[in-house]
C-alpha cells in the first residue's frame, strides 16, 4: 500500500533565481575567489538547477509556478538572509555623540565617520575624532581594539609631502571673502588647527615620511600577525592599505579625503554645518544577503589561509623531505587537515550566527538569518521586503531609532511595521522601493571602475576642475567638493553645480549614455549652518532606490531613480500636481503614484485612505497571520506546520495592487455578507455571531497540515538497528499498515498508534501513539533514502486536522477590525430580509465603528454589494481621488465615493446607502432600524481556540510544591496571580479565594506538635494490633494513623493542622538552613 | 401529491385530531381565493375544547392565495394569521423539513487534488429528489438497520468510480453518481430528464454536465461509496430543501391626493424618483401620483423622508397590514417548493401534537396555558 515513493529532498541547495531586492552572489565568488580545489561545500556553490525555468517546469518539479526563490533551503526549511540597515558606505558622516568622549583625555563628542567598503564588500570603519586642543585623531579597530592615531602622523605617512602643502590643503575652505557670503563652511580658526596638526608630528620629531611610516610600523607590529618577519614600514603600508580608507587604493586619494574630512571634521566643530543624523535613511543603505556571505567567506578562506601557512611553516620545520615547491605535495599535506569552510557558511545560514572573531564591521552577529515563513503568502514576501534595524536597538531604551522619519518617505512604509517591541526597527520596503545591485540588468558583474571613469569624464565636460593637476586650492562657496563612490575627484564651481547635476540627471535617463541608471547624485547645496555642502556621486551596489518621474523631460523614459540621499536635497510634488502648501514650488520630480509609498500588504488594504491609520497598521499585522492558501504545491510540500483554507474566495474590492501581485494564486479569505447591528448581545465586544449554516456549506473552512519526521537512525543505540514494522497482532492491524507505517486517508485519534517500530536488538515491536487532543488524518507518508541503504530508515508523516470554524476562532475583515466567533447560529435565527430572503453570514455590532473610524469598511461593504449587483470587481485603490483630480475634468462629477456607489445599488432597488430593513429571525417582526448589511471580505486567523483552550479540573502537580503544574502541553491549569488574589480580596469573596488558593491548589493536613511548635518533627508511630469490636451496622472507621513528635517525645501535644504544602516545604527549607519555625497553636478563632 | 387536506386544519392544529372532518382540499390552481371559515364560524361544527370557551382563543383561520407556482418556485399570500405564524412557517421550511442528502462517504480511492473529508463536503451538498423523505426513516431511529445503506427506510447508496485516463481535465459531476434507487437522484440530473422528456430539442441545461464535484487528471481516480440518509436543515444546511424562504408585510399605501396635488409635474417625479424600488408611477394621462406596486415597496422609507425633505410631510402614509403576508419560496429542487410548503404545514402539526400529547400525558397542561397568558 505504499504511495510511489517521492524522495523530495531537497538539501540546502541555493535557489538562484534572481530577484531584484536581493541577490545572491554565488556566483560572484565561485569564479573569483575559490577554486573547487578548496572544497567548498558544493551544495552551496552550485548553481540550482532550477534557475531560469518557465512555470510549467516549475510545476514539473512540483514547485510553486510563481516561485521566486531568494532563499536558502537548510534542512527543509526555508531560510533567508535578513536585510540589516547598515551606515551609507563612503559617505565621511559628521557625527556628535556622547560616547567618543569616552576615547580619552581632551576627546570630544565630535568626530567624522565613514564606513569604507572594498569592492568585495568587506570593510573597514575610520573615525575622525576632534579633540579639545583643536587637533584630531584617526581611530579605527583591529581585532578587538581601537587604534587612534595622530592625523598628521597619517597625512604625512601617505604621501611624500610637506607642512606647507598640508597647511594650504586644508585651509583652503577658508578665505576671508568668503565669510560674506553665503554657505562658507570654513573659519579662521582652521589655520590654527593645522599649525597644531603639523606640531603634533614636529613634536614627536618625525619629519619625513619615511619617519611616519616607521613610526605607524613600530606601533603596530605586534597588533597585526603575519608580519612578524616584515620591516617596520611594510607593516605601516599594510596598515594603510588595510584599515585606512580601504575603498581607496591610491595613497594621494588617500590624503585628499583625509583632508576633505578634516574639513568637514571642523565645520561641524565651527557649527557652519550641522551634524548629520546617522538613524536617517539618508545615511543608511542595507546588508545583501551575498555581500555578507561573500564577507563571511572572505574571513573564513582568510582563516584558513592563515592555519595552513602555519601548519606548512610547522610541517617544514619538522620534515626534511618536505618541500614548498612542490605543489602536489602541498595539496596532499592540507588535504589532511580538513576544510571546514563550505560547512560554516552553510551553518551561519542553518543558525543565523556569524561565528567569527572580528565582528567583520556589521552590526550584528546573531539572527543574520530567519526563516521564511509560509504561513501565507503575504507573510512569506513580506519577508524578503523586511528591512531591519539591528539587534542592538531593540534593547535601547530611546525610542529615537523607532521613529518614522521623513527621509525615508517612498522607501519604507510608514504603515508596515508591527506593533510592540519590533515596532519601527523593523519596517518593510515600500512595493516600489528596490535596491542596487552588484550585477546589471543582464545579470553580468557591473565593471564600477568604468563606470566611474566615465561619471569623471563626464564631469570634467561639465565644467569640474579634476584634483591631479594641483592648479588651486578653493572652496565652498566658491566651489564644491565632488565625492564620487567616496573618492575626492574634483571641484566645481558653485554657479556651474545646478546645471551640472541637472545634465546628469539627463544622462542617466537616457539609455546610449553611459552613465547608469541607479546613480545617485546628492547635490547638497550651500546652506547656513546646513549639511556640509558638496555633490556626492554613488554608484556602489546595496543602497535604496526608487521611481519618481522627472518633469524636466516630456520624453517616455521620464522615470528616474532616485536614492534616500539625494531624495532630501530634491523638489518632488506629489502626484496630485499640488504645490503641497508652498507659494512658489520649484519642483523638478513628481510622484508616479501615492500608493508608492506603501508596501505591497499595505497596498492589498482597500480604501485604506479612508481608515484611522493605526487600523491599517493592525491590517498589516493580521493579514500576515491569515490563513489563506498558502501554498499551490502543499501536496508536495513538507513544512512543519501549514495553514490552508478550503474554500478561499477572490474579493469583490480589490486595489489595482492586489491585481498586480497576482494575490489571487494565493487569496486569503471569504466575501461574507456582514450586517452591523447589535443582536441578542453576543456580538458584544468585538464578538461575532456566525451563521452555522453558511459554515456548514464551506465558510471559513481549513486545515492543518503537520510534518513530523521521523529518522530512527537518530534515536537508535549503536548495538541495535531499528525498522519500521508492524507487529503480528491483530489490533494493531487496524491503523497500521504491513510496513509499520499509517495507511493514508486513516484517522488517528489521540493516544492511537501513528507507527510502528522494530528493534532488532530486543526483538520487540514498538507502536508511538499519536500527541495531542484532536484526532488527526493521515495525508502523506514520505520515504526517505530508501536508495542508500536497505531498510527504511527516515519517513516523513504529514498529517492533517479540520479546522471548521467553531465558537472562539478568530477571525478580521481587512480594517483591522478583529473579532472573536461567539455564537454559530442556523440560519433561521439570523435576521432576514424580506425583499431578497437573503440571511447574512455573520453579524458585527455597531460599536466596532465609531471610536475606530474604518470607514473604509463600510464603503467596502457598499461597494462590493454594488460590484456583486452589476457583476464586477470594484476598484478600491487608495488616493485614487488625487490621481484623478489633475485631469480635472471628473472633479465635479466624483465628489464623494458614496455617490459614485450609491446610484449603483438603487439601480437594483437597493438603498442608497446600503442598508436595508431586516426581519428578526426569532419573531418575524421587523426590526427597529435599516440595518446596514453588504459583503465584506474577512480573513480568517490562525489563532484557533483548538490550540489555545485550556481546561483543568484535577491531574498533575508539582512534585516540591503539590501545586498544580503549568502549561498547556502537560494539561496544567492557569495561574491565579497576585493581581487576581487582589481583585478577589478586593470584593471580599474570602471562601473563593480559599478554595482557588487552598482547597484546590495544594491542600495539606500537617501534624504539628503544639508542645515545640515544630511542624517536621512528627513521625508516625507503629500501630499496634488493636482488637476492635465489631458492632454491626456501624461501618467500620479507619483508625487514624498515631503520631508522635519526634522531639518531645511524647504524642500528647500532636495536633491536625490544614495548610498549603509550599508552607512545609518552606519550613524544611528553613530547616536546612538551621532557622527553625516554631507555630502556635490556637483554638480561638482570629488569633 | 396528499392534497386532501383541510385548509383551517392545516393552520389549526390545536383542534382535536377526532374532530377532523376534512372538506376536500381545492387543488393548488393559481389565482384562486380559497375561502376560509372566519373566526368562530367554523362550518365542519367543530367542537373547541373546553379550555378555549372560559378564555380568549386564539384561534384564527387563515386564507392562502396561491400568486405563482412553478416546480422550484412558489409565491403565496397568508392573511388572516400573525406573524408568530408567518415566522414559525419559514423557519420550519427551511430548518425542519426532512430531505435526503448524503451524510456518510466511504472513500475507497481518491487520488485527485481535493481531500477527502473536501470532497465528502461537496457531495453532502448536492441537492437529491427527496420526494419521498417525509415517508422515509431517520436512520437513527431506523430498527431495521444501522443506517449503513442496507436498508431501503432510511437510507439510499451511491456509487461513484472515475478516473481519468486522458490528457484533457475531466470533470466529475453529479451525474457520475449511481444511486441505487431511481428516486433519490441528484437534482440537476432529475430536471435535465424532465426537460429531455419534455422536449427532445437541445435544452441548455442538457449542454451542462451537472454539478463539478472535482477536477481530475491524467492518472487521478477517484472511486467511492456514498451512502445518502433522511435529515433535516437544523442538523446540517445540506438537508434544508429551501434556498430563500421570506415573507413580507403587505404594504398599506395611502397618498395624500389633496397634498399631492400641491406638487408640480417635476416634483412628482423627483418623489417617485426618491424610492429605489418602483412603487409610484405617474399616470400619464391624468398627471396623479398611482400606487403601480405596493409590493414592491421594501419599507425603506426613502419616499415619506423625500416628502419631509420637500416640505410636505404626511404626504403619503404608509403601514404594514398586520395580519398578510406575502411569502416567496425558492427550492433547492430536493421538493417541489410547493410540496415544500405542504410538508412544512405538516412537519408544523407534528410538532405542535407533540406538544399537545406531551401535555396530555404529563397533565400539567394548565402550567403552560399560565404560562401562556
Amino acid at each position: 500500500m505504499l504511495r510511489p515513493i517521492e524522495t523530495f529532498i531537497r538539501k540546502s541547495a541555493e535557489k538562484q533565481e534572481q530577484r531584484t531586492k536581493e541577490i545572491s552572489q554565488s556566483k560572484y565568488f565561485s569564479s573569483t575567489m575559490m577554486g573547487p580545489q578548496l572544497g567548498i561545500g558544493s551544495a552551496l556553490s552550485k548553481r540550482c538547477h532550477l534557475r531560469g525555468a518557465d512555470p510549467s517546469k516549475l510545476i514539473y518539479h512540483k514547485e510553486e509556478a510563481t516561485e521566486m526563490g531568494g532563499y536558502f533551503i537548510c534542512n527543509g526549511l526555508e531560510r533567508l538572509c535578513r536585510l540589516l540597515i547598515l551606515q551609507k558606505r563612503n559617505y565621511p558622516m559628521s557625527l556628535v555623540r556622547k560616547v567618543f568622549r569616552a576615547r580619552g583625555d581632551g576627546y570630544s563628542d565630535k568626530a567624522v565617520v565613514m564606513r569604507c567598503v572594498r569592492e568585495d564588500q568587506s570593510g573597514v570603519t575610520v573615525k575622525l575624532y576632534y579633540l579639545q586642543n583643536g587637533s584630531a585623531r584617526l581611530g579605527f579597530w583591529i581585532g578587538g581594539r581601537e587604534f587612534l592615531l595622530p592625523v598628521g602622523i597619517v597625512l604625512k605617512a601617505l604621501i611624500d609631502t610637506n607642512d606647507h602643502e598640508i597647511y594650504v590643503s586644508l585651509t583652503c575652505c577658508y578665505k576671508e571673502r568668503y565669510q560674506r557670503e553665503k554657505g562658507a563652511v570654513g573659519t579662521q580658526l582652521i589655520g590654527e588647527r593645522a599649525q597644531i596638526i603639523l606640531d603634533e608630528v614636529r613634536n614627536l620629531s618625525l619629519f619625513t615620511r619615511s619617519d611616519c611610516l616607521k613610526h605607524i610600523g613600530e606601533y603596530f607590529k605586534p597588533a597585526i600577525d603575519g608580519f612578524e618577519a616584515e620591516s617596520y614600514t611594510a607593516v605601516a603600508d599594510a596598515v594603510l592599505r588595510d584599515y585606512i580608507f580601504v575603498h581607496l587604493t591610491s595613497n594621494h586619494d588617500k590624503f585628499n579625503l583625509l583632508i576633505f574630512m578634516l574639513q568637514k571634521l571642523y565645520a561641524l566643530v565651527d557649527q557652519t554645518a550641522a551634524p548629520d543624523n546617522g538613524d536617517v535613511l539618508q545615511n543608511q543603505e542595507v546588508l545583501l544577503p551575498g555581500h555578507l556571505i561573500s564577507i563571511y567567506l572572505k574571513e573564513k578562506v582568510v582563516e584558513w589561509l592563515r592555519r595552513s601557512r602555519r601548519l606548512l611553516a610547522e610541517e617544514m620545520a619538522k620534515s626534511k623531505d618536505f618541500s614548498i615547491k612542490d605543489p602536489e605535495q602541498v595539496k596532499k599535506f592540507l588535504a589532511r587537515s580538513s576544510v571546514s569552510i563550505g560547512r560554516s557558511i552553510e551553518s551561519m545560514l542553518k543558525v543565523g550566527r556569524l561565528a567569527t572573531a572580528s565582528s567583520l564591521d556589521l552590526p550584528q552577529k546573531e539572527g543574520v538569518t530567519i526563516q521564511a515563513e509560509r504561513l501565507n503568502y503575504l507573510r512569506f514576501i513580506s519577508h524578503f521586503c523586511a528591512v531591519h534595524r539591528g539587534a542592538a536597538f531593540a534593547k535601547m531604551r530611546t525610542t529615537v531609532v523607532r521613529k518614522l522619519m521623513p527621509e525615508s518617505w517612498g522607501f519604507l512604509c510608514p504603515v508596515h511595521t508591527p506593533d510592540g517591541e519590533p515596532c519601527g526597527l523593523l519596517n518593510h520596503m515600500t512595493s516600489t522601493c528596490c535596491i542596487t545591485s552588484y550585477f546589471n540588468t543582464e545579470g553580468k558583474v557591473k565593471d564600477f571602475r568604468d563606470i566611474q571613469r566615465s561619471i569623471q569624464n563626464v564631469l570634467i565636460r561639465l565644467g569640474m576642475s579634476p584634483l591631479l593637476p594641483k592648479l588651486e586650492h578653493a572652496g565652498p562657496p566658491e566651489v564644491l567638493q565632488v565625492l564620487l563612490d567616496g573618492r575626492l575627484v574634483g571641484s566645481i564651481a558653485c554657479t556651474e553645480v545646478e546645471k551640472a547635476v541637472a545634465h546628469i540627471r539627463s544622462l542617466k535617463l537616457s539609455a546610449s549614455s553611459r552613465i547608469p541608471d541607479d546613480l545617485e547624485v546628492g547635490y547638497v547645496p550651500l546652506s547656513l549652518g546646513g549639511a556640509y555642502p558638496g555633490l556626492y556621486l554613488f554608484t556602489s551596489p546595496s543602497r535604496f532606490l526608487r521611481p519618481v518621474r522627472n518633469i524636466s523631460h516630456t520624453t517616455d523614459q521620464n522615470i528616474e531613480l532616485i536614492g534616500p540621499f539625494e531624495q532630501a536635497f530634491m523638489e518632488i510634488r506629489c502626484a496630485d500636481g499640488s504645490d503641497g502648501g508652498r507659494r512658489s514650488f520649484p519642483a523638478t520630480h513628481e510622484e508616479i503614484h501615492p500608493t508608492g509609498i506603501l508596501s505591497v500588504v499595505a497596498n492589498l488594504t482597500p480604501w485604506s485612505d479612508h481608515n484611522q491609520s493605526p487600523r491599517n497598521m493592525y491590517q498589516c499585522q493580521m493579514a500576515k497571520q491569515t490563513m489563506g492558501f498558502s501554498s499551490q504545491a502543499i501536496r508536495f510540500r513538507t513544512d512543519v506546520k501549514a495553514y490552508h483554507l478550503q474554500t478561499p474566495q477572490s474579493p469583490i474590492v480589490r486595489t489595482a495592487s492586489y491585481n498586480k501581485y497576482c494575490v489571487d494564486e494565493f487569496p486569503t479569505g471569504t466575501n461574507a455578507i456582514v450586517a452591523v447591528l447589535a443582536y441578542s448581545g453576543y456580538d458584544m465586544e468585538d464578538a461575532m455571531i456566525l451563521n452555522k449554516s453558511s459554515v456548514d456549506r464551506g465558510l471559513c473552512r481549513g486545515h492543518i497540515y503537520q510534518t513530523e519526521s521521523i529518522d530512527l537512525a537518530e534515536r537508535q543505540e549503536k548495538s541495535s538497528k531499528k525498522v519500521f514494522a508492524r507487529s503480528n497482532d491483530k489490533s494493531m492491524s487496524s491503523s497500521i499498515d504491513s510496513d509499520g507505517l499509517p495507511y493514508i486517508g486513516q484517522m488517528v485519534k489521540p493516544k492511537e498508534p501513528l507507527y510502528s517500530t522494530y528493534d532488532d536488538l530486543t526483538s520487540d515491536v514498538k507502536s508511538t501513539l499519536l500527541k495531542g487532543s484532536e484526532p488527526v488524518i493521515v495525508d502523506n507518508v514520505t520515504v526517505i533514502g530508501t536508495a542508500s541503504k536497505n531498510c527504511m530508515q527516515k519517513v516523513n508523516i504529514r498529517t492533517r486536522r479540520i479546522r471548521n470554524p467553531i465558537i472562539g476562532d478568530k477571525f478580521s475583515s481587512r480594517h483591522g477590525q478583529k473579532g472573536v466567533c461567539s455564537q454559530l447560529w442556523p440560519d433561521i435565527d439570523m435576521p432576514f430580509s424580506a425583499v431578497t430572503g437573503m440571511r447574512p453570514d455573520l453579524i458585527i455590532n455597531p460599536h466596532a465603528f465609531p471610536s475606530r473610524m474604518t470607514i473604509g469598511m463600510l464603503l467596502e461593504s457598499i461597494a462590493a454589494k454594488a460590484g456583486s449587483l452589476h457583476g464586477k470587481f470594484i476598484d478600491a485603490t487608495p488616493f485614487a481621488s488625487s490621481v484623478d483630480k489633475k485631469d480635472g475634468k471628473e472633479r465635479s462629477e466624483r465628489s464623494s465615493l458614496v455617490d459614485e456607489l450609491g446610484p449603483m445599488l438603487a439601480s437594483h432597488g437597493f438603498n442608497y446607502h446600503g442598508s436595508e430593513v431586516l426581519y428578526s429571525g426569532f419573531y418575524g417582526t421587523e426590526m427597529t432600524c435599516e440595518i446596514f448589511i453588504g459583503p465584506v471580505y474577512y480573513q480568517r486567523l490562525r489563532h484557533m481556540v483548538s490550540d489555545k483552550f485550556q481546561v483543568r479540573s484535577t491531574g498533575t502537580v508539582d512534585p516540591i510544591t503539590r501545586q498544580p503544574v503549568g502549561g498547556r502541553k502537560r494539561g496544567g491549569g492557569i495561574r491565579f496571580g497576585e493581581m487576581e488574589r487582589d481583585s478577589v480580596l478586593a470584593h471580599g469573596a474570602a471562601y473563593l479565594l480559599h478554595d482557588r488558593l487552598h482547597s484546590c491548589s495544594d491542600y495539606h493536613i500537617a501534624e504539628v506538635c503544639s508542645f515545640c511548635g515544630s511542624l517536621l518533627t512528627a513521625t508516625v508511630i507503629q500501630q499496634q494490633k488493636r482488637i476492635v469490636q465489631e458492632i454491626p451496622g456501624v461501618p467500620q472507621t479507619r483508625t487514624p494513623k498515631n503520631f508522635t513528635c519526634h522531639a518531645c517525645k511524647t504524642k500528647k501535644g500532636m495536633e491536625t493542622v490544614a495548610m498549603p504544602y509550599v508552607f512545609r516545604y518552606l519550613a524544611a527549607e528553613l530547616a536546612a538552613m538551621n532557622i527553625r519555625m516554631e507555630l502556635k497553636l490556637s483554638n480561638r478563632a482570629g488569633c | 401529491m396528499d392534497q386532501r387536506r383541510s385548509v383551517s386544519d392545516l393552520f389549526n392544529p390545536l383542534r382535536p385530531e377526532s374532530n377532523r372532518n376534512p372538506p376536500l382540499y381545492p387543488s393548488l390552481i393559481p389565482k384562486t381565493l380559497i375561502s376560509l371559515p372566519k373566526r368562530g364560524q367554523n362550518p365542519s361544527g367543530a367542537q373547541k375544547p373546553p379550555a378555549m370557551e372560559t378564555t380568549v382563543s386564539y384561534q384564527r383561520f387563515p386564507k392562502v392565495r396561491i400568486r405563482e407556482m412553478k416546480d422550484e418556485y412558489c409565491k403565496f399570500e397568508l392573511r388572516e394569521t400573525d406573524a408568530s405564524m408567518a415566522n414559525a412557517l419559514r423557519r420550519v421550511m427551511i430548518a425542519e423539513v426532512p430531505t435526503v442528502a448524503i451524510d456518510l462517504v466511504e472513500i475507497e480511492v481518491n487520488s485527485s487534488v481535493l481531500n477527502d473529508e473536501f470532497i465528502a463536503h461537496r457531495l453532502g451538498l448536492i441537492p437529491l429528489t427527496s420526494d419521498n423523505a417525509m415517508r422515509m426513516r431517520f436512520s437513527r431511529d431506523c430498527d431495521s438497520c444501522d443506517g449503513d445503506g442496507q436498508c431501503e427506510f432510511c437510507s439510499v447508496e451511491f456509487h461513484l468510480n472515475v478516473c481519468c485516463d486522458s490528457d484533457q481535465t475531466l470533470d466529475v459531476t453529479s451525474a457520475d453518481l449511481r444511486s441505487a434507487e431511481a428516486s433519490v437522484i441528484p437534482v440537476d440530473l432529475a430536471v435535465k430528464a424532465l426537460a429531455m422528456e419534455s422536449s427532445s430539442t437541445s435544452y441548455e441545461a442538457a449542454e451542462q454536465r451537472g454539478i463539478i464535484i472535482v477536477k481530475l487528471r491524467r492518472g487521478q481516480e477517484l472511486r467511492l461509496r456514498a451512502i445518502a440518509r433522511k435529515g433535516i436543515g437544523k442538523d446540517h444546511a445540506k438537508w434544508s430543501p429551501a434556498a430563500t424562504v421570506t415573507f413580507m408585510y403587505e404594504p398599506d399605501i395611502h397618498i395624500n391626493e389633496d397634498l399631492m396635488e400641491t406638487l408640480s409635474l417635476d416634483e412628482k417625479r423627483a418623489w417617485i424618483e426618491s424610492s429605489p424600488t418602483k412603487v409610484f408611477d405617474l399616470d400619464p394621462n391624468t398627471g396623479q401620483v398611482v400606487v403601480v406596486d405596493p409590493e414592491a415597496y421594501t419599507y425603506d422609507d426613502e419616499v415619506i423622508k423625500k416628502a419631509e425633505a420637500m416640505g410636505k410631510p404626511g404626504l403619503v402614509e404608509i403601514n404594514a397590514k398586520e395580519d398578510s403576508f406575502i411569502f416567496t419560496v425558492e427550492s433547492t429542487g430536493a421538493i417541489k417548493a410547493s410540496q415544500l410548503v405542504l410538508n412544512a404545514i405538516d412537519v408544523l402539526r407534528q410538532k405542535l401534537d407533540a406538544v399537545r400529547l406531551q401535555d396530555a400525558e404529563e397533565n400539567d397542561f394548565s402550567e403552560l396555558k399560565a404560562h401562556l397568558g
